[in-house]
C-alpha cells in the first residue's frame, strides 16, 4: 500500500434538505474485515454509497486508497461494490454478466478473470443459465463475482447477508475472510448482530447518522465503564452471597428471582477481583458466573438508547 | 468501452416486449401502402406518399413514438431497476455511457422507422420515376431520430417519469402547440425533420407542409442534438445513486 | 440472544412465566354489509381516487389541468357573454366535442391507469377477490367509476356552455324555453361518449400495472385509429376503404354527436366516409360492448 488507509472518511456529512442522514462521521479502515453496524435507517447505506462514489458528501471527504471517491471513475479499478438491490441483467447468462463487467473494467483477459470469479463464488454449474432464472442467493453470488472479477483491493458490500440462508451465509463469510486474508479491505454493512460477532475484525457502529463506536466490539464494551455490567451468578447459597456482595463497593445491585442471582456492577475489574474473596469469606462456593450483556446486542441497545 | 455498452444496450432493447410492439406499429404504414396500391383511384402516388404516409403518418406518429419508447428505455430502464450501477461503477468516464446509449437508441429507432419508410415508399412509388422522395425521408428520419434519441435519453436521466413527460412533449407540445402557434414551430423536432426532408427532395414543400426552411431546420437539429447531449452528460456526471429508488 | 445458563431452574408456578394478556380485543359483532355495498364502496373510492381526492396533491394535478383545459372554451364563452352582449352563440354544443376530443382521451389516459393500475401494482387484487364482490363486480365497478369521471368532464363544460349561451342571449328564460330540447342530445352524447372512451381506456389500462405504459397504450389506442382512418378515408378515399372509419372510436363519436344534434357533418372523416350516421352510433355501441367484454375476460383470468 502507499501508506494511505484503505478507506478514509473525514468529517463526512450528508443531508437531504432538512434530514441529516450522516452526521459528521470520521474513521479510517485498514485491510481486513470491517463491519458497519446499525439499525435500519441509521445511515449505513448512505455511508456505503458515499464510499462507493455513488453519492456525494454534503460536507467532508471520503477517500479510498488516498483518492477522493466522487467523480473519479479511475478509482473503480481497485474497488468492487455489491449493493443491496437485487437487480442484475436478467437476459444475460451468469457467465456473460460477469464477463461484461470484466470487459467494462478493461481487463486484458476477461474470459480468464470471469472463470476465476465464478469459481470463487461456486457458480460454475449455473454459469450458462440466464440470471433471470437464478434464485435470490445465486443472484447475490453472481453480483459478488462481478464485483471481484477485477481483483479489487477494496470491497464494499451493502447488507450482503440479507435474505441468505445459513449455508450461503457461511460460504459468504468464508469468502470475505479469505479476501481479507489476501490483503484486501472488506467492508460490509448489516443490522444483524450475529453476523458482526462472527465476522467483523472491527466494527463501526452507526446510530442515527453518527458514529457511535468503533473498534473491536468486545473492546468497545470494555470502554464503556460508565455502564453497569450484569452477571448471572450461580452458587451454593445465593441469598447469603447476595447479602455479602452488596457490602462491596464494586456491586451496585443484586437481585434474587427465585433461584437466579443477578449482580450489577459499575466496576468490572474490581468485581472480578473481589467476587472470589467475598464468596470465600461467606463460605459460599461459586459454581457459575456468566456475563449477561457481553453480546453485541446489549452494546447496540445501549448505544441506541443513549 | 463504448462498443461494449452499445452492444449491451442493443441486446437489452431488442429483448423487450415493447420493441416488438413498435415493430408492429411500423408495419402499419406498409399495410397502408399496400391498401393504397390496390385500391387508390385518383390520388397521385407522390402526393400520397409525401403527405399522407411519410409526413402525415410516419414522421407525425411512428417516428416520435418509436423514439420515445426506445429512448426512454435505453438508459431509463437501468436507472429504474438499479442495474445502472454496473455502468457507473466502472473506470470509464460517464460521457461514454451517454454516447453509447444515444447511439444504441438511435440505431434501433432508425432501423425500425427507416425500414418502414423504405418498404412503404417502395410499394407506393413503384413505377413512378424518382425515388427521391423516399431518399429524402430516409435522410430526414435518420436526422430526426438522432435528435429524438438524444432528447429522450436526456429526459430519462433527468426525470424518473421520462416516458410520461416525453409523451406530453410529443402529443401535446408538438401536436397541438405547433399547429396553433406558428411562431413556436422552431421548437419542434418534427418540424425540423420535415424541413430536412424538404432539403433533400425537389418535390414542392407544400405537399407535406414543411413549415421550416431546410437550412434552419438542419441547423437547429444539429444544435439541439449537441446541446441536449451535452446536457445529458452533465446530468449523468452529477447523478447520484440513492439506496432505495 | 443470550439465555442464562441455569440447568437446575424449573419454572415456578405458571403465573410467573407465561401469560396471555387481555388487551381488550373484541370481535366485530356489528352489521356486515353485503355485496351491493361493497361494490358501491369500490365505485366511490375509485371515483375519488380518479380526481386525486384523498391522495397526494401531485395526483390531483393531472386531472385538474385537463379538466381546466376542457372547460376553457366554455369559460371563454361565458366571459364573453357576460361582457359583450351578442345574440349569437359562439360555440355550439355539437362543435364543442370536436374541440376537446383529444383532451377527453388524454384525461382518460391519465386517469384510467390510476383507477385500475394501483390495485395491480399493490397486489390488492387478492384482497378484493377474497371479499364479497366477484371478479365481474370488480371490473364493472371500476368501469362505472371511470365512466362517471368521464361524464363529469364531458358534462361540466356543456352545462357551462348552455348557461353561457343562455346568458349571452340576454333572455335567459326564452333561451331555455327554446333550447331545452338540447338537453337530450347533450346528455345522450355525453353518456355514449363517456362509456365509449372509458371502456377502451380501462380495458387497455388493465393490461399492465405500469402507469406509463398504460398511458401510452391508451393514447395510441385512440390516436392511431384516427390517423389510419384519416389516411384511408380522406387521403386515399376510395369507396372500398370507407369502412375504415369504424376502427376509430373518436371519429365514430364525432359522427354520432353531430347527428344527434341534428347538425351536418363537415369535412370530417365521418362525413367523407359517407355512411348513415345511425351506423356510427351502432359502431360506438359495438366497440363499447367489445371493450367491456374484453375487460371482463381480463379480470376473469388475471392472477390474483
Amino acid at each position: 500500500m502507499t501508506g494511505h488507509p484503505a478507506i478514509e472518511v473525514s468529517g463526512v456529512s450528508r443531508w437531504y434538505g432538512n434530514v441529516v442522514a450522516v452526521n459528521d462521521v470520521t474513521f479510517a479502515v485498514q485491510p481486513g474485515v470491517t463491519g458497519l453496524l446499525g439499525p435500519n435507517g441509521a445511515g449505513k447505506s448512505t455511508l456505503l454509497h458515499m464510499m462507493a462514489g455513488f453519492l456525494r458528501p454534503s460536507s467532508g471527504d471520503v477517500r479510498i486508497l488516498g483518492e477522493s471517491t466522487w467523480g473519479r471513475p479511475e478509482l473503480y479499478r481497485r474497488v468492487g461494490i455489491v449493493l443491496e438491490r437485487e437487480a442484475v441483467y436478467g437476459g444475460l447468462t451468469g457467465y456473460e454478466f460477469v464477463r461484461v463487467n470484466a470487459r467494462l473494467h478493461g481487463l486484458d483477459n476477461p474470459h480468464e478473470a470471469t472463470m476465476r470469479a465464478i469459481e470463487l463464488v461456486d457458480l460454475g454449474a449455473a454459469k450458462d443459465r440466464r440470471t433471470g432464472t437464478y434464485s435470490k442467493g445465486m443472484k447475490q453470488r453472481i453480483k459478488i463475482a462481478a464485483a471481484l472479477v477485477h481483483d479489487p483491493a477494496v470491497l464494499l458490500l451493502d447488507e450482503p447477508f440479507n435474505g441468505a440462508d445459513p449455508r450461503q451465509r457461511l460460504h459468504l463469510m468464508d469468502l470475505l475472510r479469505q479476501m481479507a486474508r489476501e490483503g484486501r479491505a472488506v467492508m460490509f454493512s448489516s443490522h444483524i448482530l450475529e453476523e458482526m460477532e462472527r465476522l467483523g475484525d472491527g466494527v463501526l457502529v452507526i446510530v442515527a447518522g453518527r458514529l457511535a463506536a468503533s473498534g473491536d466490539f468486545r473492546a468497545i464494551r470494555r470502554l464503556m465503564t460508565d455502564r453497569p455490567h450484569e452477571f448471572l451468578v450461580e452458587s451454593t447459597d445465593n441469598r447469603v452471597l447476595a447479602q455479602a456482595l452488596l457490602g462491596d463497593l464494586a456491586v451496585s445491585g443484586a437481585s434474587l428471582e427465585g433461584d437466579r442471582l443477578t449482580v450489577r456492577t459499575d466496576d468490572f475489574t474490581r468485581f472480578t477481583e473481589q467476587l472470589p474473596r467475598i464468596a470465600q469469606a461467606a463460605r459460599v462456593t461459586v459454581t457459575g458466573l456468566s456475563p449477561l450483556d457481553e453480546s453485541l446486542e446489549s452494546v447496540f441497545e445501549y448505544l441506541v438508547a443513549r | 468501452m463504448i462498443p461494449v455498452i452499445f452492444g449491451l444496450t442493443l441486446r437489452q432493447l431488442v429483448r423487450q416486449r415493447r420493441t416488438l410492439l413498435l415493430v408492429l406499429l411500423a408495419v402499419l404504414p406498409v399495410l397502408l401502402a399496400l391498401l393504397f396500391r390496390f385500391t387508390a383511384e385518383d390520388v397521385t402516388p407522390a402526393r400520397f406518399a409525401a403527405n399522407g404516409l411519410f409526413a402525415g403518418f410516419i414522421v407525425n406518429l411512428v417516428l416520435p413514438l418509436t423514439a420515445l419508447v426506445v429512448g426512454t428505455a435505453a438508459l431509463g430502464q437501468e436507472i429504474e431497476d438499479g442495474t445502472v450501477v454496473y455502468l457507473l461503477g466502472k473506470p470509464l468516464p460517464r460521457w461514454m455511457i451517454v454516447i453509447a446509449k444515444v447511439a444504441a437508441a438511435w440505431l434501433v429507432t432508425a432501423a425500425v422507422v427507416v425500414s418502414c419508410v423504405v418498404a412503404s415508399g417502395l410499394i407506393v412509388l413503384t413505377g413512378e420515376e424518382g425515388y427521391g422522395l423516399v431518399l429524402a425521408f430516409v435522410v430526414a428520419v435518420l436526422a430526426g431520430s438522432l435528435t429524438y434519441s438524444a432528447l429522450f435519453v436526456g429526459l430519462s436521466i433527468r426525470f424518473g417519469r421520462a416516458l410520461i413527460i416525453g409523451l406530453a412533449y410529443v402529443f401535446v407540445w408538438e401536436a397541438l402547440v405547433s399547429l396553433f402557434i406558428p411562431g413556436v414551430r422552431f421548437l419542434s423536432v418534427r418540424a425540423y425533420t420535415l424541413g430536412v426532408a424538404d432539403a433533400v427532395t425537389d418535390a414542392p414543400a407544400r405537399i407535406f407542409e414543411a413549415s421550416l426552411a431546410p437550412g434552419p431546420a438542419a441547423l437547429l437539429l444539429t444544435v439541439l442534438t449537441v446541446l441536449i447531449t451535452a446536457y445529458a452528460i452533465r446530468r449523468l456526471n452529477a447523478y447520484e445513486v440513492s439506496e432505495r429508488v | 440472544m443470550t439465555t442464562p445458563p441455569n440447568p437446575q431452574a424449573t419454572p415456578p408456578a405458571e403465573a410467573a412465566t407465561s401469560n396471555i394478556y387481555d388487551l381488550g380485543y373484541r370481535r366485530y359483532e356489528g352489521e356486515r354489509l353485503g355485496r351491493r355495498d361493497a361494490v358501491l364502496a369500490l365505485y366511490r373510492e375509485s371515483l375519488r381516487g380518479a380526481f386525486g381526492l384523498g391522495r397526494s396533491t401531485a395526483s390531483k394535478v393531472g386531472p385538474a389541468i385537463l379538466i381546466g383545459i376542457a372547460l376553457v372554451p366554455a369559460l371563454v364563452q361565458l366571459i364573453i357573454a357576460a361582457v359583450i352582449p351578442i345574440e349569437a352563440e359562439l360555440i355550439r354544443a355539437e362543435d364543442y366535442y370536436g374541440l376537446i376530443t383529444l383532451v377527453l382521451a388524454l384525461f382518460c389516459a391519465v386517469v384510467a391507469p390510476d383507477i385500475v393500475g394501483r390495485d395491480q401494482r399493490n397486489r390488492s387484487l387478492t384482497l378484493y377477490f377474497s371479499r364479497a364482490i366477484s371478479r365481474t363486480d370488480y371490473a364493472l365497478g371500476k368501469l362505472a367509476a371511470m365512466t362517471t369521471a368521464m361524464l363529469a368532464i364531458t358534462l361540466a363544460p356543456q352545462v357551462l356552455l348552455f348557461a353561457g349561451n343562455a346568458l349571452g342571449t340576454q333572455d335567459f328564460g326564452g333561451f331555455v324555453a327554446d333550447e331545452w330540447t338540447q338537453i337530450f342530445p347533450i346528455v345522450f352524447t355525453a353518456t355514449i361518449g363517456s362509456a365509449l372512451i372509458a371502456s377502451i381506456g380501462v380495458v387497455v389500462a388493465a393490461q399492465t400495472p405500469q402507469r406509463a405504459f398504460a398511458t401510452v397504450g391508451i393514447i395510441v389506442a385512440f390516436v392511431l385509429p384516427l390517423f389510419i382512418a384519416s389516411i384511408l378515408v380522406q387521403e386515399i378515399g376510395t369507396e372500398v376503404l370507407r369502412p375504415a372509419v369504424f376502427i376509430s372510436p373518436l371519429d365514430l363519436l364525432d359522427g354520432t354527436t353531430v347527428w344527434l344534434f341534428g347538425g351536418t357533418l363537415e369535412d370530417s372523416v365521418a362525413d367523407q366516409a359517407g355512411f348513415h350516421p345511425a351506423t356510427y352510433l351502432a359502431g360506438c355501441l359495438v366497440i363499447t360492448t367489445i371493450a367491456v367484454g374484453l375487460l371482463l375476460r381480463r379480470y376473469a383470468k388475471v392472477q390474483a
